[in-house]
């Protein structure tokens, strides 16, 4: 077996993304050199873009789709079974005929309590509802990450190029994500190193999960369209036009922030106060005091 | 509370997920009616069983994974083969993904291109058409796959291989415009 019959076996493992480090490389390379070798991966490159192209293949009818959709309502109204053995008690007790009861006439003094209440809940009920699904967003954020320390959530995309982070999530996710590049390396070295992205789900729909790796340290950045999540609650810090939440779950230290319309967590076990994670990457910023003490 | 579970809550639990679930449905059971009540079946299992899922769980395979395991008991139970229908006789219900284009020419040809892909995809062996689906269609990773199919990620691979290259062949008869035969360029050079 030549070493051309190794390399064109590894095409399709390339073209799916199976490909990793050093076994990556090699084939990169062997295909700069070799035409032969190029030639069938453009051959297989067409099929694959060709099939790409019909995606998505089938779409689900609109009836099938609403069909599901009630089933899935109908799970909200009522998360919870009763015990069979229960609904047949209350069953039982509606078969007796029912007392005549007079319904108690509410008095001005009640009405007024039952005005206050409500006016009190719009008041606060959104404010609640958002603070909420903030807690769930740093919940998720941190389950997250312990999913892809355990090995449990493989990178979809393997780059330390935010460029093409920004472009692989482009038309994945329903939302404009764009990766910076602001690392300022520290003394000529790299701070952190992105490792890659993949898909995550939250709430129903796609966030984007990258994920960095800092002197063995890893990190995870979700992020989400903040309709679906605001960062709020822990302790806040305020950086120019941003603010930081500061938050310690278990033993990750979550950093939220919302920004240009999406919601961001970052997520550590780096040491220190999770304010303090922030000088591990910002050391060499202009913005370093601002996460030296607190404001 | 879970992920899942405010899933549940906000009424979206894996409904992102219906068009790649039907995809499947169709080339496992490859008649409409069935693909539509395995999808149904498959979200009234998922949800009950969502509340013990882990939050951080892969969805999207575990519900191809239950949509699969509900047709082979579906087939069990049945004792024979699926009725096979052409899932093309209907154009009217074909259910056409949207455009992503608007100019006429480009509608047509991939229209063109997708219906021709969907004959191909239907005269692959069962094992092809569902692998290629999961890999081509739904990005699935091997060990994803390997999961849904409950098979090792070597016997994916090979099965991967087969149905590629029996698909490439039937795609060059099939679109020898858009999809030429590597033979064929060959001979022409």
């Amino acid at each position: 077996m030549s070493a051309c019959d190794d390399y064109r076996s590894m095409i399709p493992l390339f073209l799916d993304d199976e490909l990793r480090g050093n076994e990556l490389q090699d084939f990169q390379t062997h295909i700069m050199g070799c035409p032969a070798c190029k030639e069938l991966l453009a051959e297989e490159q067409a099929l694959s873009q060709l099939l790409h192209r019909t995606r998505p293949l089938y779409q689900a009818p609109e009836v099938l789709r609403a069909h599901v959709s009630d089933i899935i309502s109908s799970e909200v109204q009522s998360p919870f079974h009763a015990p069979e053995r229960l609904r047949q008690r209350i069953l039982r007790i509606l078969a007796f005929p029912q007392r005549s009861v007079a319904r108690p006439t509410l008095r001005w003094g009640q009405l007024a309590a039952v005005g206050l209440v409500t006016a009190l809940a719009v008041l606060f009920v959104p404010q609640m509802v958002e603070r909420a699904r903030a807690n769930a967003f740093v919940e998720t954020a941190a389950a997250t990450h312990r999913s892809y320390l355990e090995g449990n959530l493989p990178m979809e995309i393997h780059t330390s190029s935010p460029p093409a982070v920004t472009a692989w999530f482009a038309g994945k996710v329903p939302f404009h994500f764009q990766l910076p590049e602001s690392q300022q390396p520290l003394n000529g070295q790299q701070i952190y190193q992105l490792n890659g992205s993949r898909l995550v789900n939250f709430r129903g729909a796609y966030a984007a999960l990258t994920t960095y790796e800092m002197r063995g340290d890893k990190i995870s950045l979700l992020v989400v369209p903040d309709n679906s999540a605001r960062a709020e609650g822990g302790e806040a810090v305020r950086s120019g036009s941003l603010t930081f939440h500061y938050h310690v779950v278990g033993d990750f230290k979550v950093i939220t922030w919302s920004n240009h319309g999406l919601t961001y967590a970052l997520v550590s076990s780096l040491p220190g106060s999770a304010q303090q994670s922030c000088l591990v990457c910002h050391q060499n910023m202009a913005d370093r005091l601002k996460f030296s003490s607190r404001q | 509370m879970s992920l899942n579970q405010h899933a549940i809550q906000e009424g979206s639990a894996g409904i992102e997920h219906i068009d790649g679930l039907y995809g499947y449905a169709l080339v496992l059971t490859q008649n409409r009616t069935d693909a539509e009540d395995l999808v149904q079946e498959t979200y009234v299992r998922a949800i009950r069983a969502m509340g013990r899922l882990r939050p951080d769980s892969n969805v999207k395979g575990w519900l191809f994974t239950i949509l699969r395991n509900v047709w082979l008991n579906e087939l069990r139970q049945r004792r024979r083969a699926p009725e096979v229908l052409d899932v093309e006789a209907d154009e009217r219900t074909a259910n056409l993904a949207d455009e992503t284009t608007t100019d006429p020419h480009d509608v047509y040809v991939g229209k063109l291109e997708r219906r021709h892909v969907r004959l191909a995809i239907q005269q692959l062996p069962e094992e092809a058409r569902e692998v290629i689906l999961l890999r081509e269609w739904e990005e699935l990773s091997y060990q994803e796959i390997a999961t849904v199919l409950d098979c090792p990620v070597g016997t994916v691979m090979s099965r991967l291989a087969r149905a590629r290259s029996k698909l490439r062949d039937l795609l060059c008869s099939l679109l020898p415009n858009s999809y030429p035969c590597p033979e064929r360029k060959v001979a022409a050079e």
